[in-house]
């Protein structure tokens, strides 16, 4: 879950620094410190300060330079991109028209579309993958119907890249509308009435007074959805291919099955360096809606 | 939905065209699921069930695997819920109330987390695990799942306090009630309902939680969701696992409804991202 919203801490009511909330916040802090930033310190150091044949330890990087010339990490790693490429892309094509929707309608129908898009929310995603199986697998509730109307059985997305793709834009439907949904609040009427009194149509509506009002939200959606889809693990595991695999399953393979725990942390660190840029503009953005 | 601009539309076919879309979409396949668990027999290509029934559910439930998951996840639900209480609402209390050194950066530390992507994170945590032999133990699943608890048991219980009308408090002061009064009379009372959501969705996250608990824990310590990756992987017989997604969803959904009507929009929405 995330944090993405308005508030802010406003400042503290009583006078003077008073060294007793330290003590409060320590056990959490320390939590942070411990589980947080040093196992993210740590893999960095493990993974370039390497156990030498003579029993010491040397600066060295070949455990990066093995992931880079090793062709079945690196389809991995091009899988992985590719479904996060394309779950990026879908989510926007999908979350913005009901955005929109949401944004200029006030029917009871936009309740109940509202209520639809955000429930994704409250279904584990181990749940959807079983319903992403019973309707889209083989012999399927999809296939039953086609066969019942006389047509032929689909090529079913399960244990193909498409259905990590189908299952991921599923589950992240309900934060990407609520993150757009917040941007477009932020569009005020009179700026379309204005547009709309000196004859804009609604492509240019959309185009000149929307998208640049709401690119900033976009955009966090974007980084959230990038954070949660490049390492996912639960969908592509149990909805994707055997191989390639994505990220997510590859580093749980190769740290509990293959117990190569060097070379999982690896492939840890770089999904962290494909992923910085867009974690720190998500966090930044998160931060700057909570500060005065 | 707040403002709105009026677009005269006698039927509003774009709001029918998403309903329609959406319910096939969303709604469906989860009511195949919950069809699944009550179905005696259904063979391939009927599109009703051949024989409607309960008989999977006692067979389900006459699993020892399924009882000692169940077990399993309620008691690390427990824990995890309780101790990130203990923690947390301290914790949040001094965010809210308190000055002190380095107040600001402490309370966004807790984003650190969200910095990086989940998965990469559990796997380097992991390898301090592996160091500290916590791999396949009940307390490495319970610190991996209280860590992810952290960030919204502090952060909505801080909107709380921050939201409870302090000139009550100070009346209260005034005719002579004890700080310690103060508090559990008019602080909590106040604060109570956003604090008991924040701990419900807590409890509800640990319960559904399935990756830290799969990585960490498994199969030593087996949860409900991992016990479901395995029947997803493994069992042939469909019902079993439709049985455990209606155990695993149902009362959950329930306790999210609530929490959602007990919230006030604005305080869940600062923990969640709206």
């Amino acid at each position: 879950m995330t944090t993405q919203a308005a508030g802010a801490l406003a400042p503290a009511p009583t006078q003077g620094k008073r060294p007793i909330g330290l003590l409060l916040v320590a056990v959490p802090v320390l939590l942070v410190l411990w589980l947080i930033i040093w196992p993210i310190i740590a893999a960095m150091i493990q993974t370039i300060w390497l156990p030498t044949p003579d029993g010491g330890r040397a600066l060295s990087l070949s455990s990066y330079q093995f992931f880079a010339s090793d062709p079945y990490s690196r389809s991995n790693l091009a899988v992985t991109l590719w479904t996060t490429g394309v779950c990026a892309a879908l989510l926007l094509v999908v979350c913005l028209p009901i955005a929109l929707y949401l944004r200029f309608s006030d029917s009871r129908i936009a309740a109940y579309v509202q209520g639809l898009a955000i429930f994704p929310m409250f279904v584990p995603s181990i749940i959807l993958s079983f319903a992403f199986i019973r309707v889209l697998g083989p012999n399927g509730t999809v296939d039953l119907v086609l066969n019942s109307v006389g047509l032929p059985k689909i090529k079913s997305p399960y244990l193909t890249p498409w259905g990590p793709v189908i299952g991921l834009v599923w589950d992240n439907i309900p934060l990407t509308v609520l993150i757009l949904l917040s941007g477009l609040g932020n569009v005020s009427n009179q700026a379309i009435e204005a547009a709309r009194d000196v004859g804009a149509g609604r492509f240019a509506l959309l185009w000149h007074i929307i998208l640049p009002r709401i690119s900033n939200s976009i955009l966090v959606a974007i980084s959230f959805a990038v954070l949660g889809i490049f390492s996912a693990f639960t969908l592509p595991y149990v909805l994707g291919p055997a191989a390639p695999e994505m990220m997510g399953p590859f580093m749980q393979r190769t740290f509990r099955d293959l117990f190569d725990p060097t070379n999982a942390l690896t492939q840890a660190v770089i999904t962290f360096g494909f992923c910085i840029l867009f974690g720190l503009f998500y966090v930044r953005s998160v931060a700057k809606n909570r500060t005065p | 939905m707040s403002a709105t601009v009026k677009i005269a539309k006698p039927i509003d076919w774009t709001g029918i065209v998403f309903a329609v879309v959406l319910t096939v979409v969303i709604v469906v396949p989860l009511l195949v699921v919950g069809t699944w668990a009550f179905t005696n027999v259904w063979r391939f290509p009927s599109v009703i069930p051949q024989e409607f029934g309960l008989k999977f559910w006692y067979q389900t439930l006459a699993r020892a695997d399924v009882w000692s998951s169940i077990t399993m996840s309620l008691t690390l639900a427990t824990t995890v819920t309780l101790l990130s209480a203990i923690i947390c609402l301290p914790a949040a209390y001094a965010f809210a109330r308190l000055d002190f050194p380095g107040r600001d950066i402490l309370f966004f530390s807790f984003l650190a987390g969200h910095a990086f992507p989940k998965f990469g994170l559990l796997v380097a945590i992991a390898g301090i695990f592996l160091q500290l032999n916590l791999i396949g133990t009940f307390w490495g699943v319970v610190l991996i799942q209280l860590v992810g608890t952290l960030l919204f048991m502090i952060w909505i219980p801080v909107a709380a306090f921050q939201a409870v009308d302090r000139r009550m408090e100070e009346a209260a002061r005034d005719v002579g009630a004890s700080p310690f009064r103060v508090f559990w009379s008019i602080t909590l009372p106040q604060a109570g309902p956003t604090i008991a959501a924040a701990l419900l969705l807590s409890f509800v996250g640990t319960f559904y939680e399935t990756e830290g608990a799969w990585l960490i824990g498994a199969p030593q310590v087996r949860t409900l969701p991992v016990l479901m990756i395995s029947f997803i992987n493994n069992q042939p017989v469909i019902q079993y696992g439709a049985v455990l997604s209606v155990l695993l969803w149902v009362p959950s959904f329930i306790a999210l409804l609530f929490a959602r009507r007990v919230v006030n929009s604005g305080s869940f929405a600062k923990g969640f991202g709206a």
